[in-house]
């Protein structure tokens, strides 16, 4: 419960915040303008015509929810790492902030475990990564469902891929600023998890191309433990263009993802409870 | 009924990130604060006195000795929700509102945060007018008082001020004075950290004097501040003897009609004012002699550092 107070704050601080305020701006913005700017002409189920500022837009006649499919997945990609650049850049603050001289003698006063505040400092900002995951999702659904009469929660299931993506990368920035108090280590730590996610996903074809050496075992090493955010940004694709998923991987690759930031939080856990401030 | 707190054997060093021992914080500190009193612990910047602080309520971990919070140990949240702690810097939210920052406060320390009661700390705070304001267009003394405010929330049997009058002006600090008096009364304990000497003075009945991590004083105001065997005698006006003769007793000029006499013990602070008696001297007044805290600390100091 005490987590939880806590991540209602870290929302409540958020609110106020420049960063945040633009993006809820930006994305319905964005939304008003597909809404206002956008004329889809759908007869008898099949998307017939479109428009956008006035302009036509060329494509073969199709059944309405097969030509929404590519938008979905261009959508999903995105919410999913416009999501985390975002997020890393945004959200790196949070962390300092918490440990911020004056403010975290105060907290570690009151009557709230250790843990209770970490949990919860990651609780609110999972929280925020997945309402701008949604909100950006579900407006979109709601304005093409709204032109097309087509309805379908996917591209809303896989803006929560991507909230869990950030998770496992919020957790290594949190654990990192646990050892130092720095928002931009805390920023640099998020990118280069981002970055190493990326090199995950293609790992055993650049594996291929490293010769053998420290280098590779180092890289085999690494590679093996991070999530390949590049294969969750293309299951959250598929998903929400209502593609064929095999369900076994999908679920070993969040199980994976939850696993990693399940870890890195263990371990900032560990640490805060020993510091001294 | 247990101590507010009591410490033993604390020492605390700061080492530098590689583990280099970089300095010694507290060296032994062994301390109890009985409840329901006032506790001033004062000394120079870097005597350990935060640091002590910190220790005390499970923010720093000390390297050894024995830390028991009103009954209980610091890690445990069960002791420190008995607790209300100003920081000497506290950061608050600056784009929240008092009222928003007190009803947090509040529900991490597991109350329901109802707004008669968030008004009420308010109110005995001086803060009424600003409720709905921001926080970030607050003065340093505003900030302080909300700091005390939220030190307040839950009726705290222990209260732990780092510097609770910083920044703020005369007449607030009467009233934070006034109000602690009524924490006193409602039977909360008080610690204070101060560089307020005349501060501490008014507010703290006992007194501890940390330096370079050794507490080289400690025990109540008046036996700290006492001059052993000195006494201050005030004589009627028109009554006073020639100086001369109280000069040959041994008495000392003070201020007017004021003198002051050594006396090893009762017998001869008798023999002394029988004396000027006899000469025709009218005793109006009797204290013993007694010097002010800056003294106690200066002494000490100069003892502890030697």
């Amino acid at each position: 419960m005490t987590s939880f107070a806590v991540a209602l704050d870290l929302l409540r601080e958020a609110a106020a915040r420049r960063w945040f305020l633009a993006l809820g701006l930006a994305l319905t913005a964005l939304l008003m303008l597909l809404l206002t700017s956008l004329r889809l002409e759908v007869v008898d189920g099949a998307l017939a015509a479109s428009r956008l500022f006035g302009q036509p837009l060329h494509h073969s006649i199709q059944a309405a929810d097969v030509a929404l499919r590519p938008v979905f997945r261009v959508a999903s990609q995105i919410v999913f790492w416009g999501g985390l650049v975002f997020g890393v850049l945004s959200c790196a603050d949070f962390g300092p902030a918490l440990l911020s001289p004056g403010r975290i003698e105060h907290l570690l006063s009151l009557p709230v475990r250790r843990w209770e505040l970490l949990a919860g400092t990651f609780l609110g900002v999972l929280a925020l990564a997945l309402a701008g995951a949604v909100y950006a999702s579900a407006g979109l659904v709601l304005v093409l469902g709204a032109k097309t009469g087509v309805w379908t929660g996917w591209p809303v299931v896989s803006a929560v891929f991507a909230a869990v993506a950030f998770g496992s990368v919020y957790a290594g920035m949190l654990a990192v600023t646990v050892w130092v108090r720095s928002a931009a280590l805390s920023a640099a730590a998020g990118a280069s998890l981002v970055v190493l996610g990326l090199l995950a996903t293609h790992r055993i074809a650049l594996l291929d191309l490293m010769g053998q050496g420290i280098g590779r075992a180092l890289f085999a090493g690494v590679t093996a433990v991070v999530p390949p955010l590049g294969k969750l940004a293309d299951a959250a694709g598929a998903l929400a263009s209502s593609a064929p998923l095999a369900p076994g991987g999908l679920l070993r690759l969040l199980a994976g993802t939850v696993a990693f930031a399940a870890a890195l939080l263990a371990v900032a856990m560990w640490r805060f409870d020993r510091r001294d401030f | 009924m247990s101590a507010a707190f009591a410490v033993t054997s604390l020492h605390k060093r700061f080492r530098t990130r590689f583990g280099r021992t970089e300095s010694l914080a507290l060296d032994g500190v062994d301390l109890e604060m009985p409840r329901g009193e006032a506790f001033g612990l004062i000394g120079p910047n870097g005597a350990g006195k935060t640091t002590f602080i910190k220790c005390l309520l499970g923010i720093s971990h000390p390297d050894s000795g024995t830390v028991e919070l009103l009954g209980g140990r610091p890690e445990d949240p069960r002791s420190r929700a008995r607790v209300g702690y100003l920081p000497e810097r506290l950061t608050l939210p600056g784009a929240w509102t008092p009222r928003a920052f007190l009803a947090s406060v509040t529900r991490l320390k597991h109350l329901r945060p109802e707004r008669p009661v968030v008004d009420e700390l308010l109110q005995r705070v001086g803060l009424s007018d600003a409720a709905d304001r921001k926080i970030r267009g607050f003065s340093k003394g505003m900030r302080q008082r909300l700091g005390l405010a939220a030190a307040l929330v839950g009726a705290p049997d222990l209260l732990v001020l780092d510097e609770p009058t910083d920044g703020v002006d005369p007449l607030g600090r009467v009233e934070i004075r006034q109000l602690l008096a009524a924490e006193l009364a409602r039977g909360a304990s008080l610690f204070i950290n101060s560089h307020l000497l005349s501060e501490t003075e008014r507010i703290c009945s006992r007194i501890g004097i940390l330096c370079r991590g050794r507490l080289v004083r400690s025990g109540p105001l008046a036996a700290l501040t006492a001059v052993q065997q000195r006494w201050r005698a005030r004589f009627a006006a028109g009554s006073a003897p020639p100086a001369d003769a109280l000069l040959a007793l041994g008495f000392q000029p003070a201020d007017g009609s004021v003198w002051e006499i050594a006396a090893a013990d009762a017998p001869a602070l008798n023999r002394a004012l029988d004396g000027a008696r006899a000469t025709g001297a009218l005793l109006v007044e009797l204290e013993r002699a007694s010097r002010d805290l800056e003294d106690v600390l200066t002494e000490a100091l100069a003892a502890g550092t030697a």
